[in-house]
């Protein structure tokens, strides 16, 4: 009992144990906070990822089979091959193009120009099967999205259908919807019509030729990607052939997966063996892939960062440790006469010493139990904080242009907590090894006398 | 009771190995507390410096002993030795008939804790803890937490009445530096008592005490033997203590010079 009761009682009677205790503090809380944010960055970047490229993406290559035969241009086919496989929930069919946002007044060549100089950023042209979008990504999410920051669809189940005050003057137009940071950008409005200007291939001079034409905007997604919510814009993928006057209807097949953790590379590479038994992609290995493997790059550097700042902030608990240690040692020198009282009266070396490995257990407690709440707190509230930090200081924390997200994404990981608590635990158990044996060989009669 | 003879023979004796009885129990049975040709030496540099030359004393129940003695004659040493915080260079220290330093290092442990309460000269209270904490401190050491927490009631009832009739009754939440002296020796009486030990060691209790304050303390001490039938063993400066106590020995060159067997007169 008297190594709980006496260690407790050096703690809060000495003012330098609270160093050892802001040092577990805010080694606790920073290493929390990073590694949250690292497995926000991570988890929302598969996240958006995911919900935008799904589990598999099937890329039929446009060339022709090595048998002579073409890749059918409709997508019909390949979805019916991909919705045969049990382990597949869901499968949509993608038309992607790439296009530029017209400006009132400006003429093509202009428009050209400006896409040249860099001034001007091309879109993503998105041409979508409402239904099978619906089941396979995460669409129908970002059109709620909408609400928090853009400007919501009329209706998400229909989300293409002409906003209600739409007036169309002379010929109604076909609906897009844009991400919410591009509408902000052309200061765009629902019911705004929207001129989209691309190149096609004209098939009967064979070249390249400028084609635009106007829609009216329906509403805005927010997926919380900045690339995506500031570069594509989805229209209903009929429009979209009809737009590009191309006789190839998809361009993509996006499949989501029942169980993708557990199925995930086996699909990809059964799906991969029977479309091309099935003549309907090239054959080559890239054409069917995880969602991983055409992301490889992004998703292994948040990881690295994760690893590389968890070891770099576990420093400052080793610096809290070396706190310890130097506490400690100078309340063992300084307790010399209590530790032969505590002898006299009939404590053990092992409960003497006991009594200095408690303060480090309370400090590593206190230390980690507050620095656990503080980095859950600076965790969950980090975007208010970093909003208030850079109004404050006059400085931009984060960049929102720099990363893929319009938000500082962040995740608190149990496990995380608990490990780096236990890390806590052994940082500062470890360090008051050596005091507490010394104040276990301090001879009582000898710390006594000397009094 | 046995001891070694006379000083003029012990003094002969100097430097070589007594040969005594072991303490052997009389009418009164076991002794408490004995020593059986305990020697204590001390290694400074090259030279072994010699302080207790083979003693043997023997403390019976409800005895209360004083030791008396010059500077440097090895009281203290011998009252360590006995109360086990100094391990002899040779010889036995039997508590209640078994040689403690043949125990383990937890069960001599225990023995200082339960069997022996000690009073020293300068109270040797923790500064940290309040006058009841202190009290309560040997409870603490013995008790395992969960032990503790069951008898924590009882506990705390045990060491308020030791302060209560110490005086102290409104002093239980002071702590030490808001103590007078007396007040401080009166907490550190209570605490040795708190297991109700058999044995009491006090190594010169009144000799930091101005006399008032220190007759206070002797009354109570003297009060709780006659109470618990304790055995007392306590060095002394002062004739006159010694000459209140049942037998004095006088130590002199690390041996006992004379037991009195009586007071020793003054």
């Amino acid at each position: 009992m008297f190594r709980l009761f006496i260690s407790w009682r050096y703690l809060v009677s000495r003012r330098t144990n609270a160093i050892g205790i802001v040092g577990i503090f805010l080694a606790v809380s920073a290493l929390i906070t990073i590694l949250s944010i690292m497995t926000g960055f991570l988890e929302q970047s598969r996240r958006s990822l995911r919900s935008s490229l799904s589990d598999i993406v099937v890329e039929p290559s446009q060339y022709l089979r090595p048998d002579g035969r073409p890749v059918p241009s409709d997508a019909g086919p390949i979805l019916a091959a991909v919705r045969e496989d049990p382990r597949v929930e869901a499968a949509a069919a993608h038309l992607v193009w790439f296009g530029l946002v017209g400006t009132p007044g400006a003429s093509a060549a202009e428009m050209w120009a400006s896409a040249r100089s860099g001034d001007r950023v091309g879109v993503k042209l998105v041409g979508v099967d409402v239904a099978d979008e619906f089941a396979t990504t995460e669409f129908r999410d970002s059109l709620v999205q909408a609400a928090r920051d853009g400007v919501p669809v009329a209706d998400p189940g229909d989300p293409f259908a002409p906003p209600p005050d739409y007036d169309p003057v002379g010929r109604p137009r076909a609906s897009v919807i844009v991400g919410s940071q591009l509408l902000r950008a052309h200061r765009l409005e629902r019911g705004d019509e929207l001129e989209l200007m691309t190149s096609v291939h004209d098939p009967a001079t064979g070249d390249w030729v400028a084609s635009n034409r106007k829609f009216v905007v329906a509403g805005t997604f927010r997926s919380g990607e900045n690339e995506m919510d500031l570069q594509r814009i989805y229209l209903e993928r009929d429009e979209l052939a009809d737009f590009l006057g191309d006789t190839r209807g998809y361009s993509e097949i996006l499949v989501r997966l029942r169980d993708y953790d557990r199925f995930g590379e086996v699909v990809q590479r059964d799906l991969w063996r029977s479309l091309d038994e099935a003549g309907l992609i090239f054959g080559t290995p890239y054409e069917v892939r995880t969602w991983e493997q055409l992301r490889p790059v992004l998703v292994g550097a948040i990881n690295n960062q994760r690893v590389i700042m968890g070891i770099l902030l576990s420093l400052v608990l080793v610096v809290a440790g070396f706190t310890i240690f130097a506490i400690l040692s100078m309340l063992v020198s300084e307790k010399r006469r209590d530790i032969g009282i505590l002898g006299a009266v009939g404590a053990t070396p092992v409960g003497v010493m006991s009594v200095f490995l408690w303060i480090s257990v309370w400090q590593a407690l206190v230390g980690g139990v507050l620095g656990s709440l503080a980095g859950w707190w600076a965790a969950r509230n980090i975007d208010a904080i970093e909003r208030w930090v850079s109004r404050t200081l006059d400085v931009q924390v984060f960049d929102r242009n720099a990363y893929l997200f319009d938000h500082i994404p962040s995740q608190v990981n149990p496990a995380g907590v608990v490990l780096v608590v236990f890390g806590a635990f052994a940082c500062a158990l470890v360090s008051a090894v050596v005091p507490a044996l010394r104040a276990a060989r301090v001879d009582p009669l000898e710390a006594l006398r000397n009094e | 009771m046995s001891s070694s003879a006379d000083p003029a023979a012990g003094r002969e004796r100097s430097g070589e190995a007594q040969v005594q009885a072991p303490p052997v129990a009389d009418a009164r049975g076991t002794p408490v507390l004995a020593a059986d040709r305990v020697r204590k030496s001390f290694r400074i540099g090259d030279r072994e410096l010699e302080i207790l030359h083979g003693v043997t004393m023997e403390l019976h129940r409800g005895e209360v002993l004083a030791v008396t003695g010059p500077s440097g004659a090895g009281k203290s040493t011998l009252l360590h030795t006995l109360g086990l915080l100094e391990r002899p260079s040779e010889g036995r220290v039997l508590i209640e008939g078994r040689s403690a330093w043949e125990l383990s290092l937890n069960e001599r442990a225990a023995l200082r804790n339960r069997r022996i309460g000690f009073v020293f000269q300068f109270y040797h209270l923790l500064p940290e803890l309040t006058a009841l904490e202190n009290v309560l401190l040997p409870g603490m050491i013995s008790d395992s937490v969960l032990l503790y927490r069951r008898r924590r009631k009882r506990a705390h009832q045990t060491a308020e009445d030791l302060l209560e009739r110490f005086g102290l009754a409104d002093r239980m939440t002071h702590r030490p530096p808001q103590l007078s002296g007396g007040e401080r020796q009166r907490v550190a009486l209570a605490r040795a008592l708190f297991h109700d030990p058999p044995i009491l060691i006090a190594d010169e209790p009144t000799g930091n005490l101005d006399t008032a304050t220190g007759e206070r303390v002797l009354e109570l001490l003297f009060a709780e033997q006659e109470r618990r039938n304790l055995s007392l063993i306590l060095v002394t400066h002062d004739e006159r203590l010694a000459a209140r106590c049942q037998r004095a020995l006088y130590m002199e060159d690390g041996q006992i010079g004379m037991d009195s067997g009586s007071p020793i007169p003054t």
